[in-house]
């Protein structure tokens, strides 16, 4: 991957202050965070340490306890559902396609809304987001029931980039999927970030895409976050952190990095 | 008109709307172009005012370009327009867009009117058979399964039969008592109002007891069971089949019928006959509080009329038919559960459609056991 194109030093979302509870547990206490324009933020995390809700808080669907959210310097809950959803796009763990709509109308859905272009012209916008995020213009009449996971996954994509959001969210990207398809998956989030510039959080528990992908890594533990690069994060002497980057799993990872990042 | 405009506010604009400087065929595209502003650029870049051809556009003042933008400037690429002082951050994006091989959306063929009417009236009559052969064999697995359990007693799953009793039967006392009490007065008021003029009121408490004992009783609780336990079967078991669990039952070799299908239907059989005996009980309570409060008949009046105007064939009509018309919602409801496939749609689905064909089944049965009953005599 030739970087020509490096984060800004500019915080497009940020988080201060951050406190989710839910009864008697505690979720988040005081997570503050700075997503830069431009990076590719990897959020990772064992199960229930609140990555999910953390996500919810910084996209404005959920309310914190305390703490703020601001979208390009603006609080999230005061930016009108136009703005919003010009600027974020978000890919839910399960794709969440509208199943009664098919592929193409799920992605001209937020177009037809929200412009008043030509029929013919939301078509081929919505065959261009299919070809971006990797799929034919021929599965845009299926219907997200007709779809494999990898293709239900794409679809989401294309209409998550529908109103050419600067910032996407992607809930577990590659899980549930083969490892080829994953592949594909990461590489296609490369290339976007590349050429259009598009910001990406990302919550996963894909290692390789943690390290291949990701210029930053935020990791919850103890309801709180610790951002840093992977070099950094990797000699953190913090126990858990220190088992998640060098276990195992971690290894193998580790070649892939070195793979990519030998021949970018 | 830019975007906010287009949507009815004009606070702080966000993008500076694209402006089109006129230099003979040679226009320069200045301020932002993306999806707001496509439709203006395309009008003007492809009808310009001038009327000559464009032959090469200048986008060094280009602020912002998103991807229908670069859409855009590659259709006109390709049409032979040159694209000159492109910014460095706009190449990469260009680049992509004009790399992909774009090709239309597929549409459906079209298909004449008459012929789909004729292909949707084939689909609609297939359907309509399979559907009848899959009740058919269901009703036979059933009945066989039914029949296995009274020659294998032990094989019942009492616990469970019991939960559906009082699902289907204790927990539906207080709504289908209330109906039958509102249909009983309807027909009570009808009774008085139509027979007034021959000066025949007396024959209103005729008219609600063989009515509400031979026909509304059963019938108003059968539909009442259809909508509410037909459809929580087909959704119980729709569910268990979305999540799998019934495969999950198959693997461990427990049959679902036996383990799902029979409980339920046992339960609703033991249950909507005792439902249509309380609902024929509060149907002649509603009856006599009409007759009370219209002509005066106090109840031991009331029950005196009432006897006189039934016998034990009444009652046995409408009870009988009760267990036949539970067989037939709980086989229906079971079925539809377990045609459910995938998706959550496909519950819902299934579960309208078991509503709509057991009620349909529960008045077909009773049109033709009207006309039996006429021809035994009963």
């Amino acid at each position: 991957m030739s970087a020509n194109r490096t984060p800004h030093a500019e915080a497009i979302l940020s988080a201060r202050g951050i406190v989710n509870r839910f009864g008697k547990q505690q979720v988040h206490d005081h997570v503050s965070l700075d997503i830069m324009r431009g990076e590719i933020l990897g959020i990772a995390g064992g199960s229930g340490s609140g990555k999910s809700v953390l996500l919810r808080t910084l996209v404005g669907l959920h309310r914190p306890n305390a703490g703020t959210v601001t979208l390009n310097g603006k609080a999230i809950e005061a930016v009108a559902p136009v703005d919003r959803a010009s600027q974020i796009g978000v890919l839910f763990q399960q794709g969440a396609l509208f199943s009664s709509l098919s592929v193409a109308q799920n992605i001209m859905l937020p177009i037809r809304e929200y412009t008043r272009l030509p029929p013919s012209d939301q078509e081929m916008i919505a065959a261009m987001k299919l070809e971006l995020a990797g799929m034919t213009a021929d599965s845009g009449v299926k219907f997200p029931s007709e779809l494999s996971g990898g293709m239900v996954k794409r679809a989401a994509f294309a209409r998550a980039l529908a109103l050419d959001p600067q910032l996407l969210f992607l809930d577990e990207p590659t899980s549930d999927l083969d490892p080829l398809t994953a592949s594909g998956i990461d590489a296609m989030i490369g290339k976007l970030n590349q050429s259009l510039g598009v910001t990406f959080v990302i919550v996963t528990h894909d290692l390789t895409t943690l390290f291949t992908l990701c210029n930053r890594v935020g990791v919850l533990v103890d309801h709180k976050i610790t951002v840093d690069t992977l070099d950094h994060l990797r000699r953190s002497d913090h126990p858990w952190i220190h088992e998640f980057l060098h276990g195992p799993r971690a290894l193998g990872a580790m070649e892939a990095r070195r793979q990519s990042h030998g021949n970018g | 008109m830019t975007f906010n405009q287009v949507m009815g506010k004009s606070p702080e604009p966000r993008s500076p709307a694209l402006i089109i400087d006129e230099h003979g065929d040679r226009p320069a595209l200045k301020g932002a172009l993306d999806i707001r502003s496509l439709t203006d650029a395309e009008k003007l870049l492809k009808r310009p005012p001038g009327g000559k051809k464009v032959r090469a556009i200048d986008l060094h003042g280009l602020d912002a370009l998103d991807t229908p933008g670069a859409l855009l400037l590659c259709a006109l690429r390709n049409d032979g327009v040159e694209l000159t002082g492109v910014r460095s951050e706009h190449k990469a994006l260009l680049d992509l867009i004009c790399g992909l091989d774009l090709k239309p959306l597929s549409k459906p063929p079209p298909v004449s009117r008459w012929r789909e009417f004729v292909t949707q009236l084939g689909k609609g009559t297939d359907e309509a058979w399979r559907d009848t052969l899959e009740i058919i064999t269901f009703v036979g697995r059933s009945a066989s399964a039914l029949a296995h359990a009274f020659v294998h007693p032990h094989e019942l799953r009492l616990a469970s039969i019991s939960r559906q009793v009082s699902e289907t039967g204790v927990n539906a006392l207080p709504i289908v008592g209330l109906l039958a009490v509102m249909i009983s007065i309807v027909i009570a008021y009808q009774g008085v109002a139509q027979l007034r003029p021959y000066g025949g009121e007396d024959l209103t408490v005729a008219l609600v007891a063989v009515s509400v004992l031979r026909e509304m009783g059963v019938l108003i609780t059968a539909i009442l069971v259809a909508g509410r336990s037909g459809s929580a079967f087909t959704a119980e078991i729709g569910v268990m089949k979305v999540r799998e669990e019934i495969d999950a039952l198959n693997v461990m070799g427990l049959a679902p019928v036996p383990l799902l299908v029979l409980p339920r239907l046992v339960g609703l059989v033991i249950t909507l006959p005792l439902l249509t005996f309380y609902a024929d009980m509060m149907g002649l309570v509603g009856g006599a509080i009409v007759v009370n409060a219209l002509l005066g008949y106090g109840p031991t009046q009331y029950l005196e009329l009432a006897r006189h105007a039934v016998d034990g064939s009444d009652l046995f009509v409408g009870l009988f038919k009760a267990p036949i018309f539970a067989f037939m919602i709980g086989v229906i409801g079971c079925m539809h559960g377990l045609r459910v496939t995938g998706s959550a749609e496909s519950v819902g689905r299934e579960t309208t459609r078991s509503v709509v064909k057991a009620i349909f089944v529960v008045i077909v049965l009773d049109a033709l056991f009207s006309i039996l009953f006429e021809k035994v005599g009963l």
